[in-house]
């Protein structure tokens, strides 16, 4: 076997151990100290581990059902085989015929997921942890709700037909543009990657207003209020880095960085002393692994970090 | 991987592990499909393409960590064509398309953006095709993985074979799958491939 390839089989052997549940600090140390080795050992990784989060996409896409028949098809005459294939498929077409509205299509994520679907317009939305969305697209309309979470929407162009994202009391329209819409409760959070897209409050009471935002931007709403933050393509670039299974922060207060880290994770960071809270940090993360950033607080922090169940404390 | 100081862009900064990460993966493992086809295009034996292409990241990042490369495409070629150079020298093949196709480097690292773009944009249907090009055992256990997010305990106890032949199947399943989701042909690769060379012609 080739060097290239033996690296590569091992470079796999190290990515698979990683992605099990029992993988140890200590399994990640010896993972560190070889990759360490060598920028071949390096590169064979991370070109794997890449490619293998690129992946991650069919997990969007519903299994085939053919080879779940194929064992109780085999058993059978090849004619009734044909014949029930042939009645399988008329069903299937008679399911199919144009139904009309559209069927609203609703899809969720759990805690530390992410998924990628797309819709029958040429758009596609990637859903980050936690989220709730429902979506309503064909041939005249597209429209999408935000229940909760984070969604990430490529809006394929069609300026007959506006794109329209209803999160909470907020509606955004767009014509063709990249864009992810955030909802936490009443908070809305708009970030343009590209484009421009109109941002419109929906709350009964509320005047009309509308305030269109462009690449760069990010537009946080609560309540009647809405601030657009000043351009800044770095900080969008920031608030999207879930969709590459990271987080960035940019000197933010600690409190920020512990409630994002909250959505990923079933055990929840909790920091009582506003003082802490208030500590300005940034660092690129990977929300799944917890451990390694409360050993970052205590280690180049001076934290104090205590656990009881899922609940872990972080003070002075 | 993880530090505390401020990350800038990988355009701006000198490399420290963690930029370095993020920019082979962000800015050149999307190029693997052009290299793999530079590197085919201009080398005989088909069977040194993977060894020349992981050479040619173990000097990109080697490179990258003195000086950051502004332009990934032009960078990567650069290295390959240095590399091939050597390669050739060693062996004494002259191959004529190897000198005329370093002259164009430049048209080619600009002509290869929009295909790149288009399979950024398609990565859904590869991820399904390179699945669907596994063997079947294979892919299952892939599947049971990826979708069900089964651990190899348990997607050996479901399939009722041993911890090691999941892992196997795992692995090589994981590496045509990447090979196939960046550019590649997603075919599975077994340790005994050591056919004899084969001396093609030097050109497509």
């Amino acid at each position: 076997m080739s060097e290239a390839r033996r690296l590569e089989a091992l470079a796999a052997q190290w990515l698979v151990r990683r992605e099990e549940p029992d993988w140890s600090q200590r399994q990640q140390d010896e993972l560190n100290a070889w990759l360490d080795e060598s920028m071949a050992h390096k590169a064979a990784f991370w070109r794997l581990e890449h490619g293998w989060r690129e992946a991650d996409r069919i997990a969007a896409v519903a299994p085939p059902p053919s080879r779940r028949t194929s064992s109780w098809m085999s058993y059978l005459p090849r004619l009734t085989a044909l014949a029930a294939s042939l009645l399988i498929a008329a069903g299937l077409g008679f399911i199919m015929l144009p139904a009309r509205p559209q069927p609203v299509l609703a899809a969720k994520t759990d805690i530390g997921q992410r998924r990628l679907l797309e819709l029958g317009d040429g758009s596609r939305i990637e859903m980050n942890t936690r989220s709730a969305i429902r979506a309503q697209v064909g041939r005249d309309e597209r429209e999408v709700w935000i229940d909760k979470g984070e969604v990430y929407f490529e809006v394929f162009h069609d300026s007959g037909h506006p794109f329209v994202v209803h999160a909470g009391d907020r509606r955004v329209t767009v014509l063709g543009t990249k864009f992810s819409v955030r909802r936490d409760r009443d908070r809305v959070i708009v970030s343009v990657a590209e484009g421009k897209v109109r941002v419109d409050d929906e709350s009964a009471d509320a005047p009309a207003r509308q305030s269109v935002i462009t690449a760069g931007d990010i537009a946080i709403a609560r309540g009647a209020s809405m601030l657009i933050t000043q351009k800044s393509e770095e900080k969008v670039s920031d608030q999207l880095a879930w969709r590459n299974g990271i987080l960035r922060f940019d000197q933010q207060p600690l409190g920020e960085v512990i409630a994002e880290f909250n959505r990923y994770n079933l055990s929840q960071i909790a920091v009582s002393d506003p003082a802490v809270a208030q500590m300005r940090m940034g660092g690129v993360f990977q929300p799944g692994n917890v451990d390694a950033f409360l050993r970052l607080l205590e280690d180049a922090y001076g934290l104090h970090v205590s656990r009881s169940g899922e609940t872990i404390k972080i003070s002075r | 991987m993880f530090y505390i100081n401020e990350v800038g862009r990988w355009t701006q900064r000198t490399m420290n592990d963690a930029n370095l990460h993020r920019w082979f993966q962000e800015a050149v493992l999307p190029n693997e499909a052009m290299l793999v086809r530079f590197i085919r295009r201009n080398w005989p034996n088909s069977d040194d393409v993977v060894d020349i292409r992981q050479d040619v990241y173990e000097h990109a990042l080697i490179g990258a960590q003195r000086a950051i490369p502004v332009t990934p495409r032009a960078y990567l070629l650069t290295i390959a064509r240095n590399i091939l150079l050597n390669r050739a020298r060693r062996a004494k093949i002259v191959s004529f398309d190897l000198v005329a196709d370093l002259e164009e480097l430049d048209y080619l690292a600009e002509g290869y953006d929009a295909e790149n773009t288009l399979v950024a944009r398609d990565q859904l249907r590869r991820a399904e095709a390179g699945l669907d090009l596994l063997p079947p055992r294979c892919r299952e256990v892939v599947r049971l993985r990826k979708l069900e997010g089964m651990s190899t305990r348990e997607v050996a106890a479901h399939l009722g074979v041993g911890h090691h032949t999941v892992e196997r199947q795992l692995t090589l399943g994981m590496r045509a799958l990447v090979d196939f989701m960046l550019g590649g042909e997603g075919r599975i690769v077994r340790k005994t491939a050591t056919v004899p060379p084969r001396q093609e012609a030097g050109h497509e």
